[in-house]
């Protein structure tokens, strides 16, 4: 079929595809997201097609085996869901194949060792949503990923996209950003800055031509919720763009997606040409006189690309640093013309918003951040991945509903949320709500919503110094705070962390925080003192452990901390002398061993290899 | 063009709208310091922040650089509050740090009362002798003499400006304008024997057929000749004795 030239026409073929479908005949869905595809889960779903030819299996003929985006679980990767019944495998290979389509497919029986087990309980869930990973979830800028195929349009129309625009060109373009503006969107990249507030003033300058651009830079280490949405839904983000897009009254967007998203980028492309051949994307959409293009742009590399003044630089083609933005891009932005950008996320939850409006949306959520966000939780927590929750869940549930608790029961000591320019919060404030208000008043930030889980073995000095260490790599020099700020910081935790410090030090870094968030040019220098402010305000007891005591209390800064034996608890076993790289352990079988302090280089190896736990570190 | 009032430091100014904060404050006589701004240069300033300054607007206040921060009305600039002077200090001593053989740092940097950098010395000194990477040679370059021949390069601590592969450029005139605008005096300019050098590269100088002093670099001229299409006979002669 060629182009869809009404809204009447979309609602008809979406009635003609649902049609074809056969409800209740199995479907294998194969993760097919960055993370499950290092894992093989093509040969998986090879595997799938092949078995189910040789053995004539009748499955869903419209969807088959389908490949899907990222489910969020990438470290229990492979990943394969079986539809009706909505079992989940974890860790599928190739051989498990035929056992589970002699098992599950045809048997309705479920593979026990393939499912998902509680690593504090050991209890096992078959059941998708009743995974405690996925039970707690409430999914919305994630709705589809894993359940379509992302470069169908057929998929994507048939769950209901494009249903959202269809409503949208009914409405006139001032009522969309009010429905926008009460729904309480604000967006998603970092600064939480309120949506329809920065459309409305887009729109409200005068201007021949505006743009719309989505953010798809996604530079926190760590952080992969856009490249999901990319790679898993991404009619979703084009089709927020196009309503924007008609809102603003702009006819050309912009998706800016990081270089080392390749299929982030194979996918929307795809998605990008199937909507321009049905009529979706390009002149005249849906018959409705408005005309719409995209483009993809690839990114620049650099962290700081994603700052939006730098950005738009990079999207000019000169070199992406940022400027002064006394100036808002809204007024003078692209080639400076009005425009908006929005981060992938920001743009994937407007399909929703408008279709089932505003009050839908704003009954999520807190106060002041409505709706739900995407977290990436990773660290020392059960279980990891991408979770999309609603604002204002507490950190604690966070931790231990859908992350499992701590790994290995060890205790929970803080979270660092917002990327690397966060900052620390303490287990002692685990009941404080996730919104962008508490985070920030906490001295944190929402950032784009990496969660790094730490435990008691976790030195804050060290993360301090770790999160600093990423940022003076990071910083692109072109102002004066950031450029030598950030490495006298840097001196500074070195120092300290290494028996140097002193309260001077202390007073030093905290001036130095005082300059970098007053004088910085851009979002990059003025978040860059986060990890430092709240780790000293939260944990000073551990930097004065550090600099009058010449200790780490979590033994983790290695100039701080000595290794010795316990003679009671060693058995003279010779493992920990055998396998100490310095030989500096000594002591006869079968009797208490001691370390040359003098000698040792504090690797940890003994710590490792004793088998009865006398290793101290102090 | 629009005129508005403006308030600096207490005193009513009227001004252009648009101009930037640090152009109305030098034209009424009111000290604030800049290294990185040019009044030529469009796209100079912004980077070594010396001019921050508090900006009152709309029962919001901000530090902004003076040097680029458009005078709207009902805007209220303080230069001298105590915020003010901590930051300035601040960045003046992180220069100091990064180039202590800077006289112009080490004075802007004494006037605000400081004398002394307390960090570590810092490695990399040495070889970015006095500059602060302010960009400003670059952007003259580009737009002031309209060739590109440097360009900042790197990033953090490390950006500088520099021909490509820090190789003598093709491009390069060798008008030196990089080096008189340069606040710190940061590019080596050298003349010996009717030949100059700078950013690596030997340039042959014309003599005036006065004076004889060599005062043009050959491909200077022969730039302008082939932009500007003006009689190369102009140049024999230097600017005193036309
Ligand atoms: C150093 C730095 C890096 C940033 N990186 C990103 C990024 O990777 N993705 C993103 O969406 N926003 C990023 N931002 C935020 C953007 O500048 C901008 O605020 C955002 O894209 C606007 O979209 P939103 O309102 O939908 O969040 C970054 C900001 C800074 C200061
Ligand atoms: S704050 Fe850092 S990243 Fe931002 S412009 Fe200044 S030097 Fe560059
Ligand atoms: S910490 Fe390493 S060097 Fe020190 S005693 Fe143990 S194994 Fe040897
Ligand atoms: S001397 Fe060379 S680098 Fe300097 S301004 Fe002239 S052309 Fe540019
Ligand atoms: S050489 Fe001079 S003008 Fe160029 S960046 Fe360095 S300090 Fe600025
Ligand atoms: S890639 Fe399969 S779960 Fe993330
Ligand atoms: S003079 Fe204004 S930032 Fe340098």
């Amino acid at each position: 079929m060629g182009t869809i030239n009404s809204i009447e026409e979309l609602d008809r073929y979406r009635q003609k595809l649902a049609a074809a479908v056969k409800p209740n005949l199995p479907t294998v869905l194969v993760c097919f997201g960055t993370g499950c595809q290092a894992n093989g889960s093509r040969l998986v779903a090879e595997a799938f097609t092949e078995v189910i030819k040789e053995q004539g299996l009748q499955v869903n003929v419209n969807l088959g085996i389908k490949t899907t985006g990222c489910h969020g679980f990438c470290e229990n990767g492979p990943l394969v869901v079986l539809r009706p019944q909505d079992i989940l495998y974890l860790k599928v290979k190739p051989e498990d194949v035929p056992e589970i389509v002699e098992e599950s497919v045809k048997g309705g029986r479920i593979v026990q060792r393939l499912v998902y087990q509680d690593k504090v309980t050991g209890e096992q869930v078959a059941h998708y949503n009743e995974i405690p990973f996925y039970k707690h979830q409430l999914r919305i800028a994630l709705r589809h990923i894993g359940t379509i195929d992302p470069t169908s349009i057929d998929d994507y129309i048939l769950a209901g996209g494009y249903a959202g625009l269809a409503k949208a060109l009914t409405m006139r373009p001032e009522d969309i950003i009010t429905e926008v503006e009460r729904s309480g969107l604000r967006g998603r990249g970092g600064a939480g800055f309120p949506t329809g507030t920065k459309w409305r003033s887009c729109a409200a300058v005068q201007s021949d031509v505006r743009y719309v651009m989505c953010n798809g830079d996604e530079g926190d280490p760590g952080a992969f919720m856009d490249r999901s949405i990319m790679e898993g839904d991404p009619h979703a983000v084009i089709e927020g763009m196009i309503i924007g897009a008609y809102a603003v009254g702009s006819h050309q967007g912009y998706i800016y997606v990081r270089d080392e998203y390749p299929l982030a980028v194979r996918n929307l492309s795809i998605a990008i040409e199937a909507a321009r051949e049905k009529g979706l994307l390009g002149k005249n959409i849906l018959g409705s006189g408005f005309s719409f293009d995209i483009k993809i742009i690839r990114g620049g590399g650099a962290f700081v690309c994603g700052e939006s003044s730098a950005l738009m630089r990079s999207v000019e083609g000169n070199v992406g640093e940022p400027r002064a933005k006394y100036i808002r891009s809204v007024e003078r932005g692209l080639y400076n013309k009005p425009t908006v950008l929005n981060n992938v996320e920001t743009w994937a939850n407007v399909p929703e918003i408008i279709l089932k409006g505003a009050d839908w949306y704003a009954s999520m959520g807190t106060e002041g951040s409505k709706g739900t966000k995407v977290f990436s939780l990773v660290g020392k927590v059960n279980n990891t991945g991408l979770v999309e929750v609603p604002m204002g869940i507490s950190i604690r549930e966070l931790v231990e509903n859908i992350g499992g608790g701590i790994q290995g029961g060890k205790k929970f000591k803080a979270v660092q949320t917002g990327g690397p320019s966060g900052g620390c919060i303490p287990e002692r404030l685990a009941d404080l709500p996730i919104d962008f208000d508490s985070l920030t008043k906490a001295g944190s930030m929402m950032g784009s919503g990496g969660i790094i889980v730490m435990d008691e073995d976790t030195c804050m000095v060290d993360v301090a110094k770790y999160f600093t260490g990423f940022l003076v790599e990071e910083s692109c020099g072109k102002c004066t705070p950031c450029r030598d700020g950030l490495p006298r910081m840097l001196d500074l935790l070195t120092d300290i962390t290494e028996g140097r410090g002193t309260e001077e030090h202390l007073a030093m870094l905290e001036e130095l925080c005082d300059l970098l968030t007053w004088g910085a040019l851009c979002g990059l220098g003025t978040s860059a003192a986060n990890p430092v402010l709240s780790t000293i305000r939260y944990f000073r007891d551990e930097y004065e452990a550090h600099i009058k005591d010449k200790k780490c209390p979590a033994g983790v800064c290695k100039a701080l901390i000595t290794y010795s034996i316990d003679p009671e608890a060693c058995t003279g076993c010779r493992l920990c002398a055998k396998n100490c790289p310095q030989t500096c352990i000594t002591g006869e079988r079968k009797k208490p061993h001691v370390i040359d302090v003098s000698r040792c280089i504090r690797c940890g190896v003994c710590k490792d290899v004793c088998p009865y736990d006398a290793v101290r570190v102090s | 063009m629009e005129k508005i009032s403006v308030i600096i430091d207490g005193k009513v100014f009227e001004a252009e709208k648009d101009t930037c904060v640090l152009e109305v404050a030098r034209r009424n006589g009111i000290y604030i310091p800049s290294l990185c701004y040019h009044g030529e240069v469009p796209s100079s300033g912004g980077s070594c922040r010396v001019c921050l300054v508090e900006a009152h607007q709309g029962g919001r206040m901000r530090l902004v650089t003076a040097c680029n921060y458009p005078v709207r009305q009902g805007l209220e600039v303080k230069t001298d509050t105590p915020l003010v002077q901590r930051i300035r200090r601040g960045i003046l001593e992180l220069l100091l740090a990064r180039v202590p053989n800077s006289e112009v740092i080490r004075e802007m940097a004494a006037k605000e009362g400081v004398t002394e950098a307390r960090f570590r010395k810092d490695e990399g000194e040495s070889e970015r002798y006095k500059c602060i990477a302010c960009g400003l040679c670059t952007h003259v370059c580009a737009e002031v003499v309209g060739v590109h021949a440097i360009a900042m390069v790197g990033r953090g601590a490390d950006k500088k400006p520099a021909t490509p592969y820090d190789k003598p450029s093709d491009v390069c005139i060798g008008c030196g304008a990089c080096a008189y605008a340069c606040p710190t005096g940061a590019i080596q300019l050298k003349e010996k024997d009717g030949i100059r050098r700078i950013w690596h590269k030997d340039f042959e100088m014309v003599r005036c057929s006065v004076c004889g002093v060599p005062y043009i670099p050959k491909a200077q001229v022969d730039w302008i000749v082939k932009r500007t299409g003006k009689d190369r006979s102009f140049f024999d002669r230097c600017p005193d004795h036309r």
